[in-house]
C-alpha cells in the first residue's frame, strides 16, 4: 500500500504495540478503514472532525464545568479514527471477561455470607476487613439470584507483544457506556456507509439487555414493575449517561429527593400520588445511598433505603459493597480465586501487582521507581497516582512519606506501555495510547457482553494516561463480525 | 409522572414562552424606535420586563442599543433572553428523558446561539432585526418540534399549561402597562394610531385588529381583542381556555380533591373574563380588572405548584 500524506508521519514507538501497523505495514483490520482514509483530503477530513464536534454539542454529549459562577460546556473529545478489534481477538476477551466476572462474583458471595475463601487462606482476613468499600450491612443478605455485579466496565491494556492484560475491574457504577453508544452513532453520521462495508459488530442491544435485566430482578412479579434510574443529579458530570439509559431503556429518571421510603417499601412521588418502586438503578455510590446508614450529610440518597433493599421489596443494581472487589489490593488476589472457584486457569493475566505493605515488595518498588506507578488502592479515574518515570526527586520523597504512613492503601505496578492507535491530528495520522473498556451485563440469564466497548486515548504525547479527567479522550471501538 | 419532571416541563415551557414574549416585544419596539419622530422611550418594555428600579430605567430608556443588550445578552439581568433560554434549557436538561430528543436539541441550539459571543457586538452594530428573527425563529421551532413530536400525555398537557399560563400574565402585564404610560394622554385620542400599531403587532395582533374593526384604533376596540377575543391567540381568554382544555386531561382515578380545586379556581377565573365586556371592563377600571385577572392568574401557578410538583 502507498504511503499518503496522511500516513507520512505514523512513527511507532519501538516498544509499543500497534493497533495499525505491524512492520511498517498496516494490519489486515485496518485495511479497508485506512485505504477509505486515504482517498480523502485533509480539508475533508477537517471537516468530518467539525461535524463531529458540532453533533456532540448540539445534542448536548456535554459536561458542565462550573468555573467563577457560570457554567461552561465542554465535550468529551472524541477521535474521528475507530479503534479496529478482530473477531478472534473479540473472542478471547469476552471470554476472559466472562470468566473473571464470574470468580468476581462468587467471591463477592462467599465474602458476604460463609467466607470459605478466607478460611481457606487465599486470601488474608485482614485484607478484607482492612478495605473500607467491605460493607458489613451486606454480610448474610441474600442478593437476588446471587448476582451483585449486575454491570461491570472491566479495563484492559495491551503490552508491547500484544498481550492483553486486566488493568482494573470496575464493579461499582462504571460510567461511560453512553459514550460506546454516542460514539457508533457520531460515526454512523460521519463516515456514511464505512461501517457496513467492515462488518462492524452493532452495539445497541445494549439498553435492551440491561432493561430485561432490570425487569426480571423485580420483587414484585407483576406485568409492569417501575424501574427507576437514580441520579446523582444533573450537576453531576455523567449526567448525560443517565439521561441517554434512562431514555433508550424507557425507564423513570429520578433524584433522591423523589423517593421516599415508607413501611420498607421505596416510593417515587408522582403527580397522582405515591408510586411503588420495584428495580433501582443507582448511579449514586454505596456511601451516599441511605443517609440512615451511612454518610448522614448525603442529600443525594433515600433514607431508608438499605431496609427496603434487605428486606426484599426492592432491588438495587449494582449491589452495595462491590468496591471490596474491585479494590487496587484485592485485585492482584483475582487469579487466585478464579483458581480457587472455577478450577480454571485465568485467560487474562493480570498486570504483576507489588503490595506496598509488604516490606520485601516495597523495597524492591521504591528501589526500582522511576519503571513503577504507585496508585491509591481506594481512588479512582487517575487521581492520587504517581508516574515513577516522570515524577521529580521532591515529588518521590514526598510520596514515599505517604506510602510509609499507610502502606495498605498503597500498590504498585511496573509501568507498561500502553498499545498505541492512530489518532487524526493536525491534518496527519498519530499514534496515542489507548486502553479498552467493554461493559459485562450480568443477569438471572447469564452474562452478556455486547461486541465493543470504550477505547479511551490518551491525546497527549507519549502521555500513558488515558482518564478523561487527566486530558484523555475516546473513540469509537469497532469489533469486526 | 414524577411530581419534579411535571415542574420542569411546566417551567421549560414557561421560560420558551416568556423568551419568545420578549423578543417579539424588543423587535417591534425597535421598529418603532425608527418610526418616531420624538424620542423614543424604552421604559414600558423596561416596566414590564426587567426588575430595574425607577433610576436606572431613567438612565437606559433612550438608550435603544444598551436597552438590546441588557434585555437578551446581559448576563446579570435575570429576565435577559440568555439567563431565561439557560433556565428553560436547564429545566429541559433534567427531564431529557420526558421530552423528545428533537426537542432537546431545539432547546440546546436555542441556547448555544443565544450564549454565543458574537450574538453581542452583532446587537451594537448591525441590523438587530435580523438578529432577533434569528432568536425568535429558534423559539419557534421549538414550538412546533413539540406540537410534531411531543406524546399527547400527563407531560405533553403540563408543557401547555406552562405556556399558557404564562402568555395570559404577559399579556395583561402588557395590556396594563401600556394603558398606565397612556393614562397622561387621552386614551382615546384617535391620531395616536403609532402606538395603538405597534403594540398591537408586539402581539401579532394588528392584522387581526384591521380585519375585525376596520376604522381606526379605539381604546375598547384594543381591549375587547386582547382581553375578550376567543380567536386571538394571544387574548387573555384564549389562553386561559387552552390553560384549561389541556388542564382538564389530567382529570383521573387518583388526585381528585386536587384536580376538583384547581378546578375550581380556573372556572371561576375564566367565568370572570368570559362574562366581561369592553364596557364592563372600562367601567370597572381597566387597571383593576387586569390586576385581579393577574392575581387569578398567580393562582393557579401557585396551587399547580402545590397539588402536583411538590
Amino acid at each position: 500500500m502507498q504511503t499518503s500524506e496522511l500516513l507520512q508521519s505514523y512513527l511507532v514507538d519501538a516498544n509499543t504495540w500497534d493497533e495499525m501497523y505491524k512492520d511498517a505495514s498496516v494490519r489486515e483490520q485496518y485495511k479497508k478503514a485506512v485505504e477509505f482514509l486515504q482517498q480523502l483530503s485533509i480539508e475533508e477530513l477537517n471537516k468530518k472532525e467539525e461535524l463531529a464536534k458540532k453533533l456532540f454539542m448540539s445534542q448536548g454529549i456535554t459536561f458542565t464545568v462550573y468555573s467563577s459562577g457560570e457554567g461552561i460546556e465542554k465535550i468529551f473529545p472524541f477521535d474521528i479514527i475507530p479503534r479496529i478489534i478482530t473477531s478472534s481477538e473479540w473472542d478471547y476477551i469476552e471470554k476472559g471477561i466472562r470468566q473473571r466476572l464470574k470468580a468476581l462474583n462468587l467471591f463477592l458471595k462467599d465474602i458476604y455470607s460463609n467466607q470459605f475463601i478466607l478460611k481457606d487462606g487465599i486470601i488474608p482476613t485482614e485484607m478484607i476487613y482492612s478495605c473500607p468499600h467491605y460493607l458489613r450491612e451486606m454480610y448474610n443478605f441474600p442478593v437476588p439470584y446471587d448476582i451483585y455485579v449486575h454491570i461491570s466496565g472491566i479495563d484492559l491494556i495491551r503490552n508491547s507483544d500484544g498481550t492483553f492484560y486486566i488493568l482494573e475491574d470496575n464493579l461499582r457504577t462504571p460510567s461511560g457506556v453512553s459514550y460506546m453508544l454516542e460514539n457508533r452513532e457520531i460515526t454512523k453520521r460521519i463516515f456514511p456507509d464505512l461501517l457496513p462495508n467492515n462488518a462492524v459488530r452493532s452495539v445497541t442491544e445494549y439498553p435492551n439487555i440491561l432493561y430485561r435485566n432490570l425487569v426480571s430482578l423485580s420483587p414484585r412479579q407483576i406485568k409492569n414493575p417501575t424501574i427507576v434510574l437514580l441520579t446523582p443529579g444533573i450537576y453531576n458530570s455523567a449526567y448525560f449517561e443517565h439521561t441517554t439509559l434512562a431514555r433508550l431503556m424507557g425507564v423513570e429518571l429520578v433524584q433522591g429527593s423523589d423517593l421516599v421510603v415508607d413501611d420498607h417499601k421505596v416510593y417515587m412521588k408522582t403527580t397522582t400520588g405515591l408510586q411503588q418502586v420495584d428495580v433501582i438503578y443507582r448511579r449514586v455510590d454505596d456511601e451516599f445511598l441511605d443517609p440512615l446508614v451511612f454518610n448522614p450529610g448525603s442529600m443525594l440518597g433515600v433514607a431508608g433505603i438499605m431496609s427496603a433493599y434487605r428486606k426484599g421489596n426492592v432491588a438495587i443494581v449494582n449491589a452495595l459493597g462491590n468496591g471490596v472487589a474491585d479494590d487496587k489490593a484485592i485485585y492482584t488476589f483475582v487469579p487466585a480465586m478464579i483458581r480457587y472457584y472455577l478450577n480454571e486457569e485465568p485467560i487474562l493475566k493480570n498486570v504483576p501487582t507489588y503490595h506496598l505493605d509488604r516490606p520485601e515488595e516495597r523495597e524492591h518498588v521504591f528501589n526500582n521507581i522511576e519503571s513503577m506507578v504507585i496508585k491509591k488502592t481506594n481512588e479512582s479515574g487517575g487521581y492520587g497516582m504517581l508516574m515513577g518515570s516522570a515524577a521529580s526527586s521532591e515529588e518521590i520523597i514526598k510520596y514515599k512519606g505517604e506510602v510509609l504512613q499507610n502502606p495498605r492503601e498503597f500498590i504498585a505496578q511496573p509501568i507498561i506501555s500502553l498499545s498505541s492507535s492512530p489518532c487524526y491530528m493536525n491534518g496527519k495520522l498519530q499514534p496515542r495510547r489507548v486502553d479498552l473498556r467493554p461493559y459485562a451485563l450480568f443477569g438471572p440469564d447469564g452474562i452478556e457482553i455486547v461486541p465493543g466497548g470504550l477505547t479511551r486515548v490518551a491525546l497527549r504525547e507519549g502521555s500513558l494516561v488515558v482518564n478523561s479527567s487527566q486530558g484523555g479522550g475516546s473513540k469509537d471501538t469497532w469489533v469486526l463480525g | 409522572m414524577l411530581s419534579r419532571v411535571a415542574d420542569s416541563l411546566f417551567w421549560m415551557s414557561r421560560y420558551v414562552e416568556r423568551a419568545d414574549g420578549i423578543l417579539r416585544m424588543l423587535k417591534i419596539n425597535y421598529a418603532s424606535s425608527q418610526d418616531d419622530v420624538q424620542e423614543f422611550s424604552w421604559r414600558p418594555v423596561l416596566k414590564i420586563f426587567t426588575y430595574l428600579e425607577d433610576d436606572k430605567i431613567a438612565m437606559l430608556q433612550h438608550n435603544t442599543r444598551g436597552v438590546l443588550i441588557y434585555m437578551v445578552t446581559d448576563k446579570e439581568n435575570p429576565n435577559s433572553v440568555l439567563n431565561i433560554v439557560t433556565q428553560a434549557r436547564e429545566n429541559a436538561r433534567s427531564v431529557q428523558d420526558h421530552i423528545t430528543k428533537e426537542m432537546w436539541q431545539c432547546l440546546n441550539d436555542f441556547y448555544h446561539t443565544v450564549r454565543d459571543e458574537k450574538l453581542a457586538p452583532l446587537l451594537l452594530k448591525e441590523d438587530p432585526i435580523t438578529i432577533l428573527d434569528i432568536l425568535i425563529k429558534q423559539g419557534l421551532v421549538y414550538v412546533g418540534t413539540t406540537d410534531v413530536t411531543m406524546a399527547r400525555g400527563e407531560g405533553n398537557s403540563f408543557i401547555n399549561i406552562g405556556k399558557f399560563l404564562e402568555r395570559a400574565i404577559q399579556t395583561t402585564d402588557i395590556l396594563d402597562v401600556k394603558f398606565s404610560v397612556l393614562n397622561a394622554r387621552d386614551i382615546d385620542a384617535p391620531s395616536d394610531t403609532t402606538y395603538w400599531k405597534y403594540m398591537l403587532l408586539s402581539i401579532s395582533g394588528y392584522e387581526l385588529y384591521l380585519r375585525t374593526y376596520r376604522g381606526g384604533f379605539e381604546a375598547k376596540n384594543v381591549v375587547e381583542q386582547i382581553v375578550l377575543s376567543e380567536d386571538f391567540p394571544r387574548s387573555v381568554i384564549y389562553s386561559v381556555n387552552q390553560l384549561h382544555r389541556y388542564f382538564e386531561r389530567l382529570r383521573g382515578d387518583r388526585n381528585n380533591a386536587a384536580f376538583d380545586h384547581l378546578n375550581f379556581i380556573i372556572g371561576k377565573l375564566k367565568s370572570r373574563i368570559k362574562f366581561s365586556t369592553p364596557v364592563s371592563i372600562m367601567h370597572e377600571g381597566l387597571h383593576q380588572y387586569l390586576y385581579e385577572t393577574r392575581a387569578g392568574l398567580v393562582e393557579i401557578g401557585n396551587t399547580l405548584t402545590k397539588n402536583y410538583f411538590s
